[in-house]
């Protein structure tokens, strides 16, 4: 296999690096997180010179078992003649792996993004900051753990309905369906001044409005 | 360009000789001193500018901030991210069915690109197939749009540069093509029209004939705006030469699509990978070779071209035959099958409320939007939600070109150099 995809495929297999499949046919080369960084770097010298994304997968809640909670997927491209592969590097909690960013200058927004929605670290990246999400956000929104962002519904005088509550009562098991904030609940329109005339009536401007 | 440093201009103060010595004092700088530095009467210094993100030429809420010497632009930071509403999360908790409905919202322009990738994607992973019709119909429904997008670049991009008369023009154009696939889906963005396995419903009526009768003016229409930009002095000036990407310099920030072929890289996903039948059609993927902002124009024109030729193609080869696959496990039975079969029935129920269940595993199909590579990652846990959706959005890797093209001239050349990478914000920020 002379191909560019086989030489890649070589060079994996050299270094004892595991080469699978998608369900798409493209091929995935799982990586340990220590070593990554030197076989990407063989793969812009053999013509993958393009990054063009970085996946990242929060395995936490995932029916199979993983060896790894974290992994994050890395497609390159070789525009002319196309070829295009992913490697995967799995990785623990708290775990960080080295900055692609000296090797491909895409991977500054791409890890930034992964940074910020699952809180991965890229050491010696020259700028990890938030991308997406506000900077008043705390947590990284597409870990599993993360809460779906669910907003109670208001209604006036404080009424809300939460949304956890509502379901939890929807199963018999809480007796809470809605909830108050502000205070008793009263009467629907005790707190609103009652109208005054008539709608149809127009304002006499002369008396200030009185009738 | 120099300009005077304060911006605290009296209105009485009329000439700029009385308006630069008025803030030298104010500074404590004595005209003396003012005549002695070199550049004269005037004094020129670093600034910081704050654009967006609510500003028309932004091309919707993106926000730079820009480093100004004089009127040279020294630094440009992106800041994204104001669209930001959490697809891929809530993909995740949806069906594979439902999820038609968030694709094409992410790239407004170019709606269906996002529902063929995430179809394709979704296809690989429970094995459907897509019948001979449902492919032309999503191959000529894209290229319609992808013309549209392409309309839309150009109508907002000259009017970025001052010019307003290509926008009527543009949009006239545009109108057509919403039409028309307002006629197919029923909306004129925002689609949701694919699904997996093929399409939600046949051509319309007349549809045929209405496509044939745009088909026959838009090469016309096309002349006609191409008339308007290519020999336009003001334009050119101010295109030429400006901005340029380095082929090089392209591969390293990842940029594809058209920014990427307008600096002479040959990478057309449509031709390099092709999926969903695109190698049976014949069309060019055409090439720039400045990498400068006219070629992002002048090659973004040519795709016009070259999409409404696959449309003819794909016209002509349009016959009778199922749009959806034939397994009822993935598409839902005809509504006359459900007043005689109870099967129909029990599938209709089960594909409504659960949804299918694909394979294990995970799937990635590129496609080319009209933007560049765009696809979508699909991690399936064997459960009816996908476990994890993540897209390819080209916009958001193409923004990064802009520091590189932005810096080193004028600031009204940045401009034209985000009108030329012709982001889409919903597409950048999902």
């Amino acid at each position: 296999m002379d191909s560019l995809l086989g030489r890649a495929v070589g060079l994996a297999e050299q270094a004892g690096f595991a080469v699978g499949q998608l369900a798409s046919g493209a091929t995935v080369i799982t990586a340990p997180a220590a070593v990554f960084k030197d076989y990407l770097g063989a793969l812009l010298g053999v013509g993958f010179s393009m990054l063009t994304d970085i996946v990242g997968i929060d395995y936490l809640t995932y029916t199979q078992k993983t060896p790894a909670r974290f992994a994050v997927v890395y497609r390159l491209v070789s525009p002319t003649p196309f070829e295009g592969l992913h490697v995967k590097v799995f990785l623990n909690d708290e775990q960080s792996i080295p900055t692609v960013t000296d090797l491909f200058g895409s991977a500054d927004f791409l890890e930034r993004e992964v940074f910020d929605l699952f809180g991965i670290i890229f050491d010696d990246h020259p700028n990890l900051r938030k991308i997406l999400t506000p900077e008043d956000l705390d947590g990284h929104a597409l870990r599993k753990d993360f809460p779906l962002g669910e907003s109670p519904t208001l209604f006036r005088e404080g009424r809300f309905i939460d949304p956890a509550a509502f379901r939890a009562g929807l199963t018999g098991q809480d007796p809470g369906l809605t909830g108050f904030r502000g205070g008793n609940r009263r009467g629907f329109s005790d707190d609103r001044a009652p109208l005054t005339g008539r709608l149809d009536q127009p304002v006499n401007a002369d008396n200030g409005g009185a009738k | 360009m120099n300009r005077a440093p304060s911006r605290s201009v009296t209105p009485d103060s009329g000439n700029l000789e009385s308006t630069t010595f008025n803030s030298g004092a104010a500074r404590g700088i004595t005209s003396a001193d003012a005549l002695a530095s070199g550049s004269g009467l005037l004094h020129t210094e670093a600034m910081t500018l704050n654009v967006g993100p609510q500003h028309p030429s932004t091309h919707g809420v993106l926000r730079l901030v820009v480093e100004l010497e004089g009127e040279r632009v020294t630094k440009v930071s992106p800041v994204v991210g104001y669209l930001h509403s959490g697809f891929e999360k809530t993909m995740e908790n949806r069906t594979y069915l439902q999820n038609f409905t968030y694709a094409p919202r992410m790239d407004y322009l170019h709606g269906l690109a996002y529902e063929f990738a995430y179809a394709l994607s979704v296809e690989k992973l429970v094995g459907a197939v897509v019948p001979p019709r449902a492919q032309t119909i999503r191959i000529m429904l894209n290229e319609l749009n992808r013309i549209a997008s392409h309309t839309v670049f150009f109508a907002s991009g000259l009017l970025d540069l001052g010019a307003i008369t290509p926008f009527f023009y543009a949009f006239r154009d545009r109108e057509a093509i919403l039409d028309l696939l307002e006629m197919v889906t029923g909306y004129r963005m925002n689609y949701g029209y694919f699904r997996v396995g093929g399409v939600a419903r046949d051509l319309p009526e007349g549809f045929e004939a209405r496509l044939r009768e745009y088909l026959g003016v838009v090469d016309h229409s096309v002349d006609e705006l191409r008339r308007l930009f290519e020999k336009n002095p003001i334009f050119v000036d101010r295109a030429v030469g400006v901005g340029v990407l380095k082929p090089e310099v392209a591969l390293n920030l990842g940029i594809t699509g058209a920014n990427l072929r307008a600096s002479g890289v040959d990478l057309d996903f449509r031709k390099a990978a092709p999926y969903g039948g695109y190698e049976t059609y014949d069309f060019r993927a055409p090439l720039g070779q400045a990498g400068d902002c006219f070629d992002r124009f002048a090659v973004r024109f040519e795709e016009i071209t070259e999409s409404a030729k696959i449309i003819r193609q794909a016209l002509d080869r349009l016959e009778p035959g199922p749009i959806k696959d034939p397994n009822r496990k993935i598409s839902p039975p005809p509504r006359e099958e459900l007043e005689t079969s109870m099967e129909a029935v029990i599938h209709h129920f089960k594909l409504f409320t659960e949804g299918y269940h694909p394979t294990v595993g995970e799937s990635y199909v590129p496609t080319e939007s009209v933007r560049g590579e765009l696809g979508c990652y699909i991690v399936s846990d064997g459960g009816s939600m996908p476990y994890r959706v993540k897209w390819r959005s080209p916009s958001f890797v193409n923004l990064q070109a802009l520091p590189v093209i932005g810096v080193g001239g004028l600031f009204a050349d940045l401009i034209t150099c985000i009108a030329s990478l012709d982001p889409v914000l919903g597409d950048v920020d999902r």
